[in-house]
């Protein structure tokens, strides 16, 4: 291995193992406790807040919010289609030409958007009140991470410079809001213990 | 250094080392996964400024839910985070000091009712609501809570019900809307029970009610009466609200609901209906077995479960052509949206009100009336209520009915004001009022 690649292999120990100790701290603490007699049940509302109360025509957030909202899931999908890639870079797994011409163009798209959200974070006043250096440095790290992939899928000479970003990003994470994605799902299981317990998910229970 | 304990319940003193720690005790995650979550779940993406009439009705970027749960999870940061311990500029993390708190007091008690409408609408699935309702513990434990709502808390503590109404004015009311209810139903033996043991329900009321507006005990009296129901209402114990709830002080949260459960043992009923509140049916009926650590051993069911039922099993019935105006129905964020009651009215209009409009959104996803909270009782925030107000005023314009039904004494009283304020030209009733209106006797 090079010496970036035991960088990198150790800030991705760093990545794993947080990611971990997160899950697994939440997973300790376990369900949360209601003693008032629900009205509903907990594991389709929680179901449903997994699935349909995602829904884009469910949410503000997402239908007042569309091309903000659709540049987010954009975004969200070329970083774990960059990670998923980091894997194939690092075994030096061979692609052919049309595959890295689509995930490459994937990849541009997705790295777009995420230029774009860091613009509109800065541009909108309600957006920029609300912002501090992690939104920003979040923001920078992973839209990077996605333009390093598409780089190093072409250019092996800038494999060093793919797998440091890559680096800095793992090991940036455990700083960071990038965490979200292990609280995500936590979060995601609470509204639907929640409004499942209340009987208010999934919709038609009340 | 001297402790903050202002009139406004703002920290304009130095807060104390003291105060600081109890502050900061509703931020310990450990054993807390709903906290945990929550607190490092928002990414800032804003997108949830939209779903909160706050922001809506000002555009006022510090109104946003996001920085109501910003202010939250920045302290929980600063103290609880490895970033936000040794680099507290790069995450935002804040101290818990006088100026976070005085922001604290504004934002969670003066701009948000808790309505829960943002948790529904955010992008991950943060309980704002949750984090606000953590952020007032916080205040609560600092001796901040703003002393108009302290005030009402202590009335409710000091002397049974949050109007601090004497017994005998309550009894006097009660006898006194007792001989409106016999002439209404024409039998002059038709009473309501006080303070009787050994019924099938105990019935709570709003202390509004008895204080402004009589007439709804008088109605929700008619139903029982035509029902044919075993029930009574208890001068000890009939205040159904709890604005601990509001104030975050779990103890006198506990303390006040404690009274009702003793009430239910002392009378021996075997259920509790709950009076139209949406936020002391959210107390009882949700909160009260956490705040007191105990299963319920008797039913609970909210006043318009309990019309809903006398309907579906016949021992009431409505006439349709009674109501002739066109109807639409408020929904109290802490009955539906945070209570799931949200089909039973529904039903109850569809039986006798033929031109039945719903607002747009409604159900779970209506939009607050902006008197939830405690905004009523913190008369500091007037202008601020009544400004969010404005979409609830439009939503109402926009059906274009002439009767607003709302089970909840909170939101008509809010209602009331909005019709005034946006000359909406509506009139506003409970759902008691306009059952007994169309009451086939």
């Amino acid at each position: 291995m090079t010496w970036y690649e035991w960088i990198t292999l150790c800030s991705l120990g760093i990545f794993l193992g947080t990611s971990l100790f997160y899950a697994l701290r939440l997973i300790r603490l376990g369900k949360p406790v209601d003693k008032a007699p629900a009205s509903g049940s907990v594991a389709p509302a929680v179901r449903y807040s997994m699935s349909g109360a995602m829904n884009p025509a469910k949410k503000e957030s997402a239908y007042l919010h569309l091309p903000t909202y659709g540049a987010g899931i954009l975004y969200h999908l070329g970083t774990f289609l960059s990670l998923l890639l980091f894997f194939f870079i690092w075994m030096q797994l061979p692609f052919s030409r049309m595959p890295v011409l689509i995930l490459s163009g994937f990849l541009v798209l997705s790295s777009s958007c995420g230029i774009g959200i860091l613009i509109k974070r800065g541009w909108k006043n309600e957006l920029r009140a609300l912002s501090n250096p992690d939104d920003y440095i979040s923001n920078i790290l992973v839209t990077l991470f996605q333009v390093g992939t598409f780089l190093a899928l072409s250019i092996p000479e800038l494999l060093p410079f793919y797998f440091l970003e890559t680096s800095i990003l793992f090991l940036y994470f455990p700083l960071s809001k990038l965490k979200h994605v292990i609280y995500f799902f936590a979060a995601r299981y609470h509204l639907g213990f929640f409004f499942g317990r209340r009987g208010v998910w999934p919709p038609g229970n009340g | 250094m001297r402790i903050a304990n202002s009139e406004m319940g703002t920290a304009n003193s130095e807060l104390t080392r003291e105060q600081i720690l109890k502050g900061l005790e509703p931020l310990g995650t450990n054993g807390d996964s709903k906290l945990l979550t929550h607190l490092n779940s928002c990414v800032h993406c804003g997108l949830c400024a939209e779903s909160c009439l706050f922001y809506l009705a000002t555009k006022d970027p510090r109104l946003t839910p996001a920085r109501k749960v910003d202010l939250v999870a920045s302290i929980y940061k600063r103290y609880h985070t490895f970033s936000g311990k040794y680099l507290p500029g790069l995450v935002g993390a804040r101290n818990l000091d006088t100026a976070t708190a005085d922001e604290m007091v504004d934002l969670l008690f003066g701009s948000c009712t808790g309505c829960g409408r943002c948790t529904m609408h955010c992008s991950i699935g943060v309980d704002i609501s949750y984090l606000v309702s953590v952020g007032r513990k916080m205040l609560s434990n600092m001796d901040l809570v703003p002393s108009t709502l302290q005030s009402t808390v202590k009335a409710a503590i000091d002397t049974g019900n949050n109007m601090a109404i004497p017994t005998a004015d309550f009894v006097d009311t009660v006898k006194w809307m007792e001989e409106e209810m016999a002439d209404e139903v024409g039998n002059p033996e038709a009473s309501i029970p006080i303070d009787q043991p050994g019924k099938r329900i105990l019935y709570t009321l709003n202390p509004r009610e008895p204080k402004f507006y009589p007439l709804s005990i008088s109605a929700m009296a008619k139903i029982f009466y035509m029902a044919g129901e075993s029930w009574t209402l208890s001068t000890r114990m009939y205040d159904v609200t709890n604005y601990a709830f509001f104030s975050g002080n779990r103890e006198e949260a506990g303390l006040i609901a404690n009274r009702l459960w003793k009430e239910m043992e002392h009378l021996q009923c075997e259920s509790l209906v709950l009076g139209e509140c949406g936020h002391g049916t959210r107390a009882f009926r949700w909160e009260s077995p956490n705040y007191l650590d105990r299963g319920v051993p008797f039913p609970v069911m909210s006043s318009v479960e309990c019309i809903a039922n006398y309907i579906r099993e016949g021992k009431i019935r409505l006439d349709p052509e009674k109501i002739t105006e066109k109807v639409t129905i408020h929904d109290p964020c802490n009955l539906v949206r945070n209570g799931g009651v949200i089909g039973a009215q529904r039903f109850i209009l569809e039986q006798f009100v033929p031109d039945f409009i719903e607002m747009i959104p409604s159900g779970a996803d209506n939009h607050c009336c902006g008197g939830g909270g405690g905004m009523l009782s913190m008369s500091e925030y007037n202008e601020r209520r009544i400004g969010a107000g404005a979409i609830k005023a439009e939503q109402i314009r926009k059906t274009g009915a002439k009767i607003v039904v709302t089970p909840c004494h909170n939101c008509v009283d809010q209602l009331i004001q909005l019709n005034a304020a946006y000359k909406l030209d509506v009139k506003i009733q409970t759902m008691a009022e306009i059952v007994a209106e169309a009451l086939i006797i």
